[in-house]
């Protein structure tokens, strides 16, 4: 046993006070009575009424003796070990992600946690110190090396579990920036070990130890995993991906929805393991679609899905070239694209696009608008200098968006004008001899592309129409993207021309206002379901939609992890660094000590 | 202490209609109200006899003579005066509570005294604490009652109590009505006051008075008592069990007090000081048929 707070023990100096107050003569407040025969020869508890009298047995001295006795016990705060290995900073990572709301444990996975994080502050030790980390999508500190267990508490009850996935990497370098170089740390993980792969950033050890508690029992689940809507020149559908995760066979009721109203129910078996695909129908008029089944499990929220069916709105693109097979064919693959095709000597700039491809043409003036240049001829203002000889190409950053799934690793260029003076922009793709294509943001999002596609073997491969599509998409973003989000995701808004508000309506219904004069990041996503933007433009509300799900195999898997493999911990804080919990006594010894006080009460009433 | 305050006006105005009670006729010293155990003058005939001489002439009944041819004397029914003995403890135990004691045992004192004073009876007042001390003369007539009053109102209160001492001027008085107001909480018995008044042949009655926080105890804890007529001093810790002690110690000493004077054929009754001394009056002393 060992007693937190010894400096206690000298409270023990009033066991001997109330002797001696039993010794001493006490004052007693003189009071005049009538008949003094009447009273009776009694005196309280034999207290001496002469100093230093012979002390006499007394029930009430002795209960107060051990009241004393129990309050001076508590006070020394007796602990017992407990199971817990305790550092002197403690940093308490609980899983606040969207698989912690699992029921497989009741009342859920999160509470489960959150209890065993209670049991741990319990056993902290008087000089130990806690850090508690929400671990969720973007985690945050919610108590910082803090040794105040009722504040710790309090805060630990303030947690709530998000729906975004539980990001242990970023957790990690949060709670490495706490720690202090030497300290002695150690980090507790309570979760059910379903977390996004760890970064391989620390792949050369841990800052700190990390204990993983697992919470959950059960993966039993069936789960929306997919929903979209897709539109063709002569079909519009929706795919609906429903999977059980779970070890046995579900069956279950599907439920289809659009604004309008029911579409279809049906009830669907899935065997353990099953996923099965649905094309299901969305009517012409439907905006929101939503799927929802009732298969009762642990995890409800991959049991209800959502998705913008309407069409996004159209674009008119000019492409003025003498003849490009391949561009024509990659802009016309966009379905939201209206493309007309003219040759340079047809070219006005009196009609207005939303993006001009100019190919091995340059007007006079440049549009001030998104525009694609190739091959800009020589005396142009976008012309490069002299043609050089290019070979392979390769990304200026292998981790720009712009060339995500764009490989270019079998692409050559045979020439290119040289643009290793071009002042336009940064460069996207580039060569030993000279960036081939650049890029800007402004005035306009351009791009100049310094060779003839017809002198590449680009078009041949199957990252051009991507690249082009990516780059299309770059310069034109969608107003209100209309694809699903995943919760935490940030969602770019580009307000219309003209707009004088926009507001982004969540699905609880709260409201949001957003600037109006720049592109606009939303990140409030953290909850699932459709989300409404609304642009006013001329004194007219223009509402788009985009959507949030959960969308998350890995989190709807949901069977818990039974072990977490992680690196080792780069220093040596190992077990003989670290200390016992204490559990921790005095609270029923203080119990008792009340229990005592109302003895002693009793006693003086009853006259002992 | 100022007369004015003892009884209020409009309490003296009410206590005019009042008459104090006597089972029994009495034998006074001068004409009043009562019937006496003397024949002598009034309206209520009693009996004949036959005339000596010496007898009033006057008092022959003519009638009689005519029809015996003896002279035959008329006797009535003398009406008296009631001698009413006020014994009044001011001991040192009385001058306690509040309501303090002495005090409502003057006021009571002083409105049986008007009583008997506005019926034309006697009044002797006596106040006693180690020993008696006279009121002075007896007061006759409503228009004595300031006299009485300040009387009453003048005497200090202290001192123990000895009861033993009333048996002699309790001894003197001439049959009637005697009140004892007390506490009866002096050391000393009460008993031989008591048996002093049945065998002064006095119709009696012993009023009790106790102040209600020595009923009910106000107070717990440690104390150091000191006797209000003695001085004497003892170290005591009120608990509910040393309280329940008290309590039962009076209950016992009230209860022998009640006992001995009914056994001796007198009247009793207990007062607190938190009753009005006109409740008193008109509630308890009618009741008790003290006053009527």
């Amino acid at each position: 046993m060992t007693f937190l707070v010894p400096a206690a023990a000298a409270l023990a100096i009033t066991l001997p006070a109330i002797v001696a107050l039993y010794f001493l003569r006490i004052r007693r407040p003189t009071r005049v009575v009538p008949a003094l025969h009447l009273w009776p020869d009694q005196i309280r508890d034999r207290q001496a009424n002469v100093p230093w009298q012979r002390l006499r047995m007394s029930w009430l001295l002795l209960l107060q003796l051990l009241v004393a006795a129990f309050l001076v016990a508590a006070a020394l705060q007796p602990a017992l070990p407990a199971s817990a290995n305790l550092a002197q900073h403690s940093i308490v990572l609980l899983d606040s992600s969207a698989s912690m709301q699992a029921k497989d444990v009741a009342p859920s996975r999160f509470d489960e946690a959150r209890r065993q994080v209670g049991v741990l502050i319990d056993e902290l030790g008087p000089l130990d110190r806690i850090t508690l980390i929400s671990l969720q999508s973007t985690p945050r500190i919610v108590v910082s090396s803090a040794g105040d267990r009722d504040a710790i508490r309090r805060a630990l009850a303030g947690m709530a579990p998000t729906n975004g996935p539980a990001d242990l990497s970023a957790a990690l370098a949060l709670a490495g920036g706490v720690v202090r170089p030497g300290e002695n740390a150690r980090a507790y993980l309570f979760g059910d070990g379903i977390v996004l792969p760890l970064r391989a950033s620390f792949a050369a050890g841990l800052p700190f130890p990390i204990e993983y508690h697992k919470v959950g029992v059960s993966g039993e689940n069936v789960a929306l995993t997919s929903l979209v809507v897709r539109t063709s020149a002569q079909t519009r559908a929706a795919y609906l991906r429903v999977h059980n995760f779970g070890q046995q066979a579900r069956t279950f009721t599907l439920e289809w929805r659009s604004d309008a109203g029911l579409i279809d129910v049906r009830q669907m078996t899935l065997a353990a393991g099953q996923a099965q695909d649905l094309v299901l129908p969305v009517p012409d008029a439907a905006t929101i679609v939503t799927a929802r089944i009732d298969s009762k499990d642990n995890f409800a929220l991959d049991d209800s899905v959502t998705a913008i069916a309407r069409s996004p709105r159209a674009f008119h693109v000019l492409l003025v070239t003498p003849g490009n097979v391949f561009l024509e064919q990659a802009l016309r693959l966009r379905t939201d694209f209206q493309l007309d095709v003219v040759a340079p000597t047809a070219y006005t700039s009196s009609t207005p696009y939303a993006m001009t491809v100019f190919d091995r043409f340059s007007p006079r003036a440049l549009p001030e608008a998104p525009f694609v240049m190739v091959d800009p001829p020589a005396g142009s203002p976008l012309a490069g200098g002299a043609a050089v000889g290019i070979g392979r190409v390769r990304a200026s950053d292998a981790g720009d968006p712009l060339l995500a799934n764009v490989s270019l690793q079998d692409v050559h260029v045979a020439r290119s004008q040289d643009l290793t003076t071009s002042s336009f922009g940064r460069a996207l793709i580039t060569s030993l001899q000279t960036p081939l294509v650049l890029v800007r943001d402004v005035p306009f999002r351009q791009v100049l592309v310094g060779f003839d596609i017809h002198e590449s073997d680009l078009p041949l491969r199957i990252g051009f129409p991507v690249l082009v599509q990516n780059l299309s998409e770059w310069m034109l973003p969608a107003s209100v993207p209309s694809r699903s989000f995943h919760p935490d995701e940030a969602v770019t808004i580009v307000p219309e021309g003209g707009v004088t508000s926009v507001s982004v309506v969540r699905p609880d219904g709260s409201r949001r206002s957003l600037a109006t004069a720049a592109i606009a990041t939303f990140g409030e996503t953290d909850l699932l379901g459709v989300y409404t933007v609304e642009q006013t433009v001329a004194g007219k509300i223009d509402r788009s939609w985009f959507n949030v799900n959960l969308f998350s195999d890995s989190t709807s898997a949901l069977a818990p992890v039974d072990h977490i493999t992680l690196p080792p911990a780069k220093t040596g804080i190992g077990s003989q660094a670290s200390h016992r919990g204490f559990l921790q006594l005095w609270p029923w010894i203080a119990l008792l000590g009340l229990g005592l006080v109302i003895a002693e009460w009793l006693a003086f009433h009853r006259g002992l | 202490m100022a007369v004015s305050t003892l009884l209020e006006p409009q309490l003296l105005r009410r206590l005019e209609a009042l008459v104090v009670l006597v089972r029994r006729s009495v034998k006074g010293q001068m004409g009043g109200e009562r019937r006496s155990l003397s024949r002598g003058r009034s309206p209520e005939f009693a009996d004949f006899r036959n005339y000596t001489p010496g007898d009033d002439y006057r008092l022959i009944d003519w009638n009689a003579y005519a029809r015996l041819d003896r002279y035959m004397l008329r006797l009535f029914v003398a009406e008296e005066e009631l001698p009413l003995s006020l014994f009044v403890d001011l001991s040192g135990s009385m001058d306690w509570g509040r309501p303090n004691k002495a005090l409502t045992a003057r006021r009571l004192a002083a409105a049986i005294a008007y009583v008997a004073l506005a019926s034309l009876d006697r009044v002797r007042l006596t106040v006693f604490a180690e020993g008696p001390t006279s009121g002075g003369a007896p007061y006759r007539g409503r228009h004595s009652a300031q006299g009485l009053f300040s009387r009453i109102a003048s005497f200090p209160a202290g001192g123990p109590t000895d009861y033993a001492r009333l048996v002699w001027p309790i001894g003197r008085q001439r049959p009637g009505m005697t009140v004892l107001i007390t506490d009866g909480l002096g050391e000393s018995p009460i008993e031989p006051a008591i048996t002093a008044l049945q065998q002064a042949r006095q119709e009696g009655a012993v009023l009790q008075l106790l102040a209600p926080q020595e009923v009910d105890l106000d107070w717990t804890g440690d104390a150091r008592l000191r006797d209000a007529e003695t001085g004497a001093e003892r170290e005591f810790t009120a608990t509910p069990a040393t309280q329940a002690a008290y309590r039962s110690a009076l209950a016992s000493r009230t209860d022998e007090i009640e006992h001995v004077a009914r056994r001796r054929g007198l009247r009793f009754a207990r007062l607190t000081t938190d009753q009005p001394v006109e409740d008193m009056v008109q509630r308890t002393l009618r009741r008790l048929g003290l006053l009527g």
